[in-house]
C-alpha cells in the first residue's frame, strides 16, 4: 500500500515534528502526575519494611502518622503472654519540629525498643544513644550527611545513617528509645506495641486474644497501616490527579486532531481527487486514522522515553520529588494515547465527508 | 444498440439551485458512444461540458435523464455504489492534472491500485507498466511536483487507466500543456483507448484534439447542438434520442458482482 498517511504528516515537517512533541509533552505531564501519585502511594510501605506484623494502638488510631495513641508499658508485658507471641517491641513515634538553616524542618520521628534477642535485622532502624537514622528528603533539606549532627528538641544528634524514602510532604527519622523517652517525656508510657509474632502464628488470632486481654485497644497489621497511610496521602490528591491527567489527554487529543484536521483542510483537493477516482470512504478513514496514530504513537514514545529522562533529572536535583514509574502506567498511557488518538481523528473525519469531489474540475 | 455501446447518456438535464436562481447547466442531452471511440465535446466556457463529464463519471447526479456505462445504469445507484463504479468503470484525466503532490509517479498511480483493493508488488508491476508505457520509465520514483506538465498529466492518463476501466472520461487534458506535450498526450489517449479498447469522452476548448477524435460534439447552453465524425467535424448534426439501455442492466450487474443489491 501506497504510505499516504506517513507523506502527508512529511510533507510538512516542522509541523509534524511539532505535533509530536506536544503529543510528547502532554504525555509527560499525565505520567509524570501519575508516577507523583504512585510515589505518594508507596511512602507508607515503610511499616511494612519494619520488625513485627501486629501493632496494638489505642482504640481509634488510623496510623502512627495520623493520629496519637498512648499506651501503659505494662501492656507490653502482658501482650508478651499472648500464645503465639515471640517478642513485644514498644514503638515511640511522634511529629517533631526543629530549626535548621533558617527553615522549620517537620519529622516524624520513631524508635523501636527491638529486644536483642530479635538479632541485629529487626534492629536496623534501631540507632544507638546519642544518635539519629534519617531519609535523604530530610537530609538534604537540613543539609546533613552521615556524621552530622542534627539539633533535636534541643540535643544534638549524630547523623548515622540515611535510609531511601522521604518526600515533599513526609520525611522520617528514627530514634533510639532511650533518648526518645527523654525527647518526648513519655516515662511510662509508649504510643505503640509492635508484636513480632512466631513463624506460622494465624496474625488474627493474636489480635483477637489481645484485644480481650487488653481493653481499649485495637490492633492492626503492618499492611493496614500502610494501606491506611497511603489512602490518606493520596484521596487528597486523587482529584487533583484526576484533572491533570484529564488536561492532558485533552491537550494530547487536540493536538492530534488539530494536526490531522490541518493537513486535511490543507489536503482537502487531494481527498476531493481521491473521492473523485472512486476511493470509498473507508480507505480515506483509514489514512486519516493512520495520521493520527502515527502522531499518537511517536508522541507517547517520545513522551515515555521523556518521562524517564526527566524524573530521573528532578531525582537528583529535588529529592522531594519522589516518583515511581511503573511499566504498567506507562503502557496504559501509551494504549490511552492510542484511543486518544483515535478519538482526536473523528473531526478531520468528518471534514472529509464534507469534500465534495466535483471541486477537483476546477482549475 | 450496438452490442459495443459502452456509454448510454439519455435526456439527461441537471439544473442547480432553485425557483429565481435555478439554472439549467445541461438541457437534454442524449448521446452514445462506442468502444474504442473517442467522443469528443466542444464548447465555449460555461456551455456545461464538465457538468455534463461529472454526471457521466458519477461525481454529479443529473436532474433528469438517464445514464449507463456498460450497460450499468449508474443514476440509478445508490451513494456507496458511486465510488465503485468511478473507480472501476471510469478513469478520469483532470485539466489539473490533480495528482497527489506528496508520491512519486509510481505511488500516483500504485494508489489508484490500492483503492480498487490491488496492492503489494502485483500493483507496483502494473503501475510500472503503466508508466512505461506513457514512456516514463526514467521517471517512476520523481516527485509529482518534480515533473514536467506533460509529464504529470501523462502520469494522471496512467493512473486513469490504472484499473481498466471501460470508460476515460478527460476534462480539458491540454490545457496546461505546451504544444509538444499536448500532442504527446493527445497521442498516448488515442492511442491507449484504441489498444486497449476503451471509450473516452473528451471536453476541452481545444481544437487540436479533433485530430485524435472519432466524433466531435458541441455543447451550447447546456445543449448537444451540432458534431461531427473525424475529418468532417464541421458538418453539423443532432445528436439525439439514444437507444434505450439494455433493460435489467442493474440486475445483471449485481449478479456479476458489481453493485449491492439494493
Amino acid at each position: 500500500m501506497v504510505p499516504l498517511a506517513r507523506r502527508n504528516l512529511l510533507v510538512e515537517k516542522g509541523r509534524f515534528a511539532m505535533s509530536v512533541l506536544g503529543v510528547a509533552f502532554a504525555v509527560v505531564l499525565v505520567l509524570i502526575v501519575v508516577s507523583l501519585y504512585r510515589g505518594w502511594s508507596d511512602v507508607g510501605r515503610f511499616y511494612e519494611n519494619l520488625p513485627g506484623q501486629v501493632w496494638i494502638s489505642q482504640t481509634g488510631t488510623s496510623d502512627p502518622f495520623h493520629s496519637t495513641s498512648f499506651l501503659p508499658l505494662g501492656d507490653a508485658r502482658r501482650a508478651a503472654a499472648v500464645a503465639g507471641v515471640r517478642a513485644v517491641i514498644p514503638v515511640y513515634a511522634r511529629h517533631i519540629a526543629f530549626g535548621r538553616q533558617g527553615h522549620e524542618l517537620d519529622v516524624f520521628a520513631m524508635a523501636l525498643a527491638v529486644p536483642a534477642s530479635l538479632g541485629p535485622r529487626a534492629r536496623a532502624y534501631t540507632p544507638p544513644r546519642g544518635s539519629i537514622d534519617i531519609d535523604r528528603v530530610l537530609a538534604d533539606q537540613a543539609g546533613v550527611r552521615v556524621g552530622g549532627r542534627l539539633d533535636v528538641l534541643g540535643r544534638l544528634l549524630r547523623v548515622v545513617r540515611i535510609h531511601s524514602g522521604g518526600n515533599s510532604i513526609f520525611q522520617t527519622a528514627f530514634l533510639n528509645p532511650v533518648d526518645s523517652r527523654a525527647l518526648f517525656g513519655v516515662d511510662g508510657l509508649t504510643n505503640f506495641l509492635l508484636l513480632d509474632l512466631r513463624p506460622g502464628t494465624d496474625p488474627t488470632g493474636v489480635s483477637a486474644a489481645v484485644m480481650k486481654l487488653l481493653p481499649g485497644t485495637e490492633t492492626h497489621t503492618a499492611q493496614e497501616f500502610a494501606t491506611s497511610f497511603a489512602n490518606r496521602v493520596t484521596s487528597g490528591f486523587l482529584a487533583v490527579v484526576g484533572v491533570l491527567v484529564g488536561i492532558g489527554f485533552v491537550v494530547g487529543g487536540a493536538v492530534i486532531a488539530i494536526t490531522t484536521y490541518t493537513a486535511i483542510v490543507e489536503r482537502a483537493r487531494e481527498f476531493g481527487v481521491l473521492k473523485a477516482i472512486g476511493a470509498p470512504g473507508s480507505f480515506l478513514y483509514r489514512v486519516v486514522l493512520e495520521q493520527s496514530l502515527i502522531v499518537g504513537v511517536l508522541g507517547s514514545v517520545v513522551g515515555i522515553a521523556a518521562t524517564v529522562l526527566v524524573t530521573r533529572l528532578l531525582r537528583r536535583g529535588v529529592p522531594e520529588f519522589i516518583t515511581v514509574l511503573r511499566p504498567v502506567d506507562a503502557a496504559g498511557v501509551f494504549l490511552a494515547a492510542l484511543v486518544m488518538a483515535i478519538a482526536a481523528s473523528y473531526v478531520p473525519v468528518h471534514r472529509i465527508e464534507r469534500i465534495d469531489p466535483a471541486e477537483v474540475f476546477r482549475p | 444498440m450496438s452490442a459495443e455501446s459502452l456509454l448510454h447518456v439519455d435526456g439527461v438535464s441537471k439544473t442547480f439551485g432553485s425557483g429565481h436562481t435555478a439554472v439549467r447547466a445541461v438541457d437534454d442531452v442524449s448521446l452514445v458512444t462506442e468502444s474504442g471511440e473517442v467522443t469528443l465535446i466542444m464548447g465555449p466556457s460555461g456551455s456545461g461540458k464538465t457538468t455534463l463529464l461529472s454526471m457521466i463519471g458519477g461525481i454529479l447526479r443529473p436532474t433528469e435523464g438517464r445514464i449507463a456505462i456498460d450497460s450499468l445504469e449508474i443514476t440509478t445507484l445508490g451513494r456507496r455504489n458511486l465510488p465503485r463504479v468511478r473507480r472501476e468503470l471510469v478513469g478520469f484525466v483532470f485539466q489539473t492534472f490533480n495528482l497527489l503532490e506528496s508520491l512519486s509517479a509510481l505511488e500516483n498511480v500504485e494508489i489508484a491500485l490500492n483503492i480498487a483493493g490491488v496492492s503489494g508488488a502485483q500493483a507496483a508491476d502494473r503501475a510500472r507498466s503503466l508508466l512505461c508505457e506513457a514512456g516514463l520509465e526514467a521517471r517512476l520514483a520523481f516527485n509529482a511536483a518534480d515533473l514536467s506538465a506533460g509529464e504529470r498529466q501523462r502520469v494522471a492518463l496512467a493512473r486513469a487507466l490504472a484499473n481498466r476501466p471501460r470508460l476515460l472520461l478527460a476534462d480539458e487534458p491540454t490545457a496546461n500543456l505546451d504544444s509538444g506535450a499536448g500532442r504527446e498526450v493527445m497521442r498516448l489517449l488515442r492511442e491507449l483507448t484504441q489498444s486497449k479498447g476503451h471509450a473516452a469522452v473528451v471536453v476541452s476548448h481545444d481544437p487540436r484534439l479533433r485530430r485524435i477524435a472519432d466524433r466531435v460534439l458541441r455543447l451550447e447552453d447546456g445543449r448537444l447542438s451540432q458534431g461531427g465524425h473525424r475529418g468532417n467535424a464541421l458538418h453539423a448534426h443532432h445528436v439525439a434520442g439514444a437507444s434505450e439501455p439494455r433493460g435489467g442492466v442493474r440486475q445483471s450487474l449485481e449478479r456479476v458482482g458489481r453493485v449491492e443489491p439494493s
